[in-house]
């Protein structure tokens, strides 16, 4: 394989700011970065369940914390867990494999639903529609306390998961003072990651993905040449959302508690900002632009101090938002490609 | 299910003078602003700058404010403000964008990056609490079949009259019919001698300032809030919609169904203790209208696909 | 039912009062050349789109191959061996042209998901023999040099030969052609025109809807002439180049 300079600078970029989080934090630095990094492969792999959407299929989705969000709770629903305002315990259930096999499942056939509307509506349309069953999504999940624990949301489950843990890890964090538990939910992302892109790989230069950028290209020809443009889409929709419910999951686990305000549109903006970042159509892309991504996430706080004497939460969550609507329109005006997107293959001048 | 209908016409008014803005700016640019939310709390920003009392501060512009002027004034100034802000926008971001050939999808993302921007700017410099315009309480009374307090009626109207008067401009004057033009098509209209940048410029204009005097009913209706705008963004894409995406009178219409509607639904028999997802009857209606009836009540058929 | 390959019967289509195609009886026979002529807004692409499935009929019926086609999703229309170019060229402009001819040429079963998956061996070698095929075709049409460029990049000339390129490549019975000359050099059109001449020797049924007249009289065996979405003129070159009605429907509306 060829290494483009192009991926060169991203790995550079890359370095370079898990190096500034080493320079801007004498203290404690390997604890945020593996927080970083938990984040950044969670967020990353969701990422590249949305490239399978936009940048291969050029499906226009706004709804991706959806996806996420019926992987998450389908998942933990099914395994043991306490849920809504009593915190109800429900003691028995389906181990930790089989319910998040399942909980894809039902990520992906939600995808499915949610990709019929893309029968018939083009971009800017099903953007709307997307965004809208995204709302109304967690809008069911607020309201339906007695499964989901409404407001009150989902505890006592991470069990499910650590009880897998390797006792490496457990010996690892402790000569570097992480959380065990965090570390090996990291690991997971970051395999999670590795299967995925391999995966997709795989798939990219297969007459699949061909396939599919082809509908992106012009669905028209498509059918001309025989081809059902539909089914492909739900396909795309259907992968897609799976890869978001396993990063959806991951990131129930990562918080160990899960409530209805982590399933909102801002995730799907952080997400595409991770994609637009790391390269549109890329399948490595995401990965780089989510570890930068997190790095400026997690050092905007100090920005914050800045402008503001005593910053607050609400200050600090504002600053990082400022930054990310910024960080969105700044890469779609100056550099839409983001770090590895080819500029041949950009969807700029779709109309 | 009668007494949810005045608070139905007033969620409606705003909505509908909302989706009127947007419709309008989409027929004309082919933009679909997500940023609309945002100009929608400026306006509501903006009158609470302007007309804030003594004992009242806005967070961060309190170097400024408060100002303490009359409450009609303030809306006036309020308006202006976000009708220079939709001027700003399009000069400073709009247009270069376009003259850079910049795809519609591209500019629909670029607009998503500009809404939390400015939302959180709002969090920020603005206002972080709830807040109230300085005005007196009233007490509810009993219109037809509706309730609702005489301030609040009188918004209704006004909504009505604006909403009106702009619907007469658009059709009569030269400017709406250029307006209608650019809508139809760019290039065309450049020919016939239609300068197709200041029609846009104008419309940028005139949608803020209508949007912005959403945000002053929202806030007089309900409250100020920071993400106000974003609150509503949806049924707003849900009125614009269910009208027919692209025409005015539609959005009117569609805006005022779905403000009805949302606060209707509250009173149906399986929505009991599920108030909040009020809103969640709204959006799935707006789904199965662009499902099968993506044209909406009111549009033409081939503005689809 | 009759012996032509393609027939419609009161095959009917109207935009919001306005009549794009109103036509009785028309058939097509296996082999034949036709070219549909007709001023502009006389319906032919619309008669096109309604064949191929991309808009539905008010009312009436498609036959092919003896088969009521009339609801069929273009896709099913294109599967049983009719396919067609556009107008307005659609190529895939951000694949590259060998790529183009790949997923065109590619079998249904051959793009599952599935089999991508697996990658497995008769995959490859359907692929390879795929790429030879393209080989093949790119040489013939003279833009095998272009092969690794992305379509975006092709003239329009360029683009209506790959659209035909693409268009081929399954072997199709009947080829319904939009325009295959529009906005070509004159240079290219007469290599396209021989093309095109060549593919209904070979005896695939062609049916072209071109305004270049020279031409349509030069290669058509049979021509179809529409005006305001009906049938005016039906047959062979000499007999249209007389046609008292075509005469007066291109030639009225120029006087007017």
């Amino acid at each position: 394989m060829k290494i483009s300079n192009k991926f060169l600078f991203a790995v550079f970029l890359t370095g370079f700011s898990i190096y500034l989080v080493f320079a801007l934090n004498p203290e404690g630095a390997s604890r945020i970065l593996l927080n970083l990094l938990t984040f950044a492969g969670i967020y990353g792999l969701s990422a590249i369940g949305l490239n399978v959407h936009f940048g291969w299929t050029g499906l226009l989705n706004f709804g991706h914390a959806s996806f996420m969000g019926v992987g998450a709770y389908v998942t933990l629903i099914l395994m043991p867990h306490a849920a809504g305002r009593e915190g109800e315990i429900t003691s028995t259930g389906l181990p930790f494999i089989v319910a998040l096999i399942i909980g894809i499942l039902s990520a992906a056939l939600f995808g499915l639903l949610l990709g019929l509307p893309a029968i018939r509506l083009r971009g800017d349309y099903l953007a709307i529609v997307t965004i809208a069953a995204a709302e109304i999504f967690r809008l069911l999940v607020r309201d339906l306390e007695s499964i989901t624990g409404g407001v009150y949301g989902i505890i006592n489950y991470t069990e499910n998961l650590q009880q897998y843990r390797p006792n490496f890890i457990n010996n690892f964090s402790e000569s570097l003072g992480f959380s065990p538990s965090q570390a090996w939910v990291c690991l997971v992302a970051w395999i999670s990651i590795l299967f995925t892109v391999l995966f997709l790989k795989r798939l990219n230069n297969s007459p699949w993905g061909r396939a599919l950028r082809a509908v992106r290209e012009d669905e028209d020809a498509v059918r001309a040449m025989g081809k059902n443009a539909v089914w492909l889409k739900l396909q795309s929709f259907m992968l897609g959302a799976g890869i978001a419910g396993l990063s959806g999951v991951l990131l129930a686990f990562n918080y160990g508690s899960l409530e209805t305000t982590v399933f909102v549109p801002l995730l799907t903006f952080y997400v595409w900002a991770i994609m637009i970042l790391g390269g549109v159509g890329t399948i490595t892309g995401p990965i780089f632009g989510s570890i930068i991504f997190w790095v400026i996430i997690s050092e905007t706080d100090r920005l914050a101090f800045i402008l503001f004497e005593n910053a607050n939460g609400q200050q600090l969550a504002g600053v990082r938002f400022l930054l990310v609507g910024l960080l969105i329109m700044a890469l779609m005006i100056f550099r839409p490609s983001g770090l590895l997107g080819k500029k041949e293959e950009l969807l700029l001048d779709v109309k | 299910m009668l007494d949810q209908l005045g608070n139905g016409l007033l969620l409606g008014i705003i909505i509908s003078v909302a989706s009127v803005a947007l419709s309008l700016l989409y027929g004309v640019t082919r933009i679909v602003n997500f940023a609309h939310g945002e100009i929608i709390a400026l306006g509501a920003i903006m009158t609470l700058f302007f007309s804030s009392p003594v004992d009242y501060r806005v967070l961060f512009l309190d170097k400024y404010s408060p100002l303490g002027y009359n409450f009609a004034l303030s809306c006036i100034l309020a308006v202006i403000v976000c009708g220079l802000f939709g001027a700003l926008l399009e000069i400073c971001l709009f247009r270069p964008l376009r003259k850079g050939n910049v795809g519609n999808i591209a500019v629909l993302v670029v607009t998503i990056g500009l809404s939390i921007f400015i939302r959180h700017l709002y969090l920020l410099f603005a206002t972080g609490k709830v807040q109230d315009f300085p005005l007196e309480l009233q007490r509810r009374q009993t219109y037809l079949f509706f309730d609702m307090t005489p301030r609040n009626l009188n918004v209704l109207i006004a909504g009505i009259v604006v909403m009106l008067i702009f619907g007469f401009l658009l059709t009569y004057t030269r400017l709406g019919k250029a307006m209608r033009a650019v809508r139809d098509s760019e290039e065309l209209s450049s020919v016939s001698g239609i300068n197709s940048d200041n029609i846009i410029l104008i419309t940028w204009i005139s949608s803020s300032m209508l949007a912005g005097l959403a945000g002053i009913f929202q806030a007089i209706i309900n409250d100020v809030r920071w993400n106000m705008g974003f609150l509503i963004l949806l049924l707003i894409f849900a009125g614009t919609v269910l009208g027919g995406i692209g025409t005015s009178f539609g959005a009117m219409v569609g805006g005022f169904l779905i403000g009805i509607l949302v606060q209707v639904s509250v009173g149906l028999p399986f929505m009991e203790g599920h108030t909040e997802a009020k809103n969640a009857v709204a959006l799935a209606i707006m789904i199965l209208i662009l499902l099968f009836r993506p044209q909406g009540i009111f549009g033409q058929k081939e503005r689809i696909s | 039912m009759s012996n032509s390959l393609i027939e419609v019967n009161n095959l009917k289509k109207t935009f919001g009062g306005l009549t794009a195609v109103d036509i009785k009886q028309l058939g097509f026979n296996k082999g034949q050349l036709t070219s549909i002529i007709g001023p502009n807004g006389a319906g032919k692409t619309t008669f096109f789109d309604l064949i191929s499935g991309f808009q539905n009929s008010d009312s009436g019926d498609i036959h092919l191959k003896n088969k009521d086609i009339s609801n069929f999703q273009p896709y099913k229309i294109a599967r049983m061996g009719m396919v067609r170019t556009f107008q307005l060229t659609k190529v895939f402009d951000r694949m590259t042209v060998l790529e183009n001819l790949l997923f065109s040429g590619s079998e249904i079963s051959n793009d599952s998901l599935f089999k991508s998956v697996i990658k497995s061996k008769s995959q490859k070698k359907y692929e390879e023999n795929l790429k030879d095929k393209a080989k093949n075709i790119m040489e013939e049409l003279n833009i095998l040099h272009m092969a690794d460029s992305y379509a975006r990049e092709l003239s329009g000339g360029q683009k209506k030969l790959l659209e035909l390129a693409r268009s081929i490549i399954n072997e199709p019975e009947i080829l319904l052609l939009d325009e295959p000359l529009a906005g070509v050099n004159p240079k290219l059109a007469e290599d396209i025109l021989l093309l095109i001449k060549k593919l209904s020797n070979e005896g695939i049924t062609i049916l072209m809807v071109e305004h270049n007249i020279e031409a349509v009289m030069k290669i058509s065996e049979r021509i179809v002439v529409l005006a305001e979405g009906s049938l005016i003129a039906d047959g062979n070159p000499n007999e249209i180049r007389t046609d008292r009605n075509v005469i007066e429907a291109y030639l009225g509306k120029d006087n007017d």
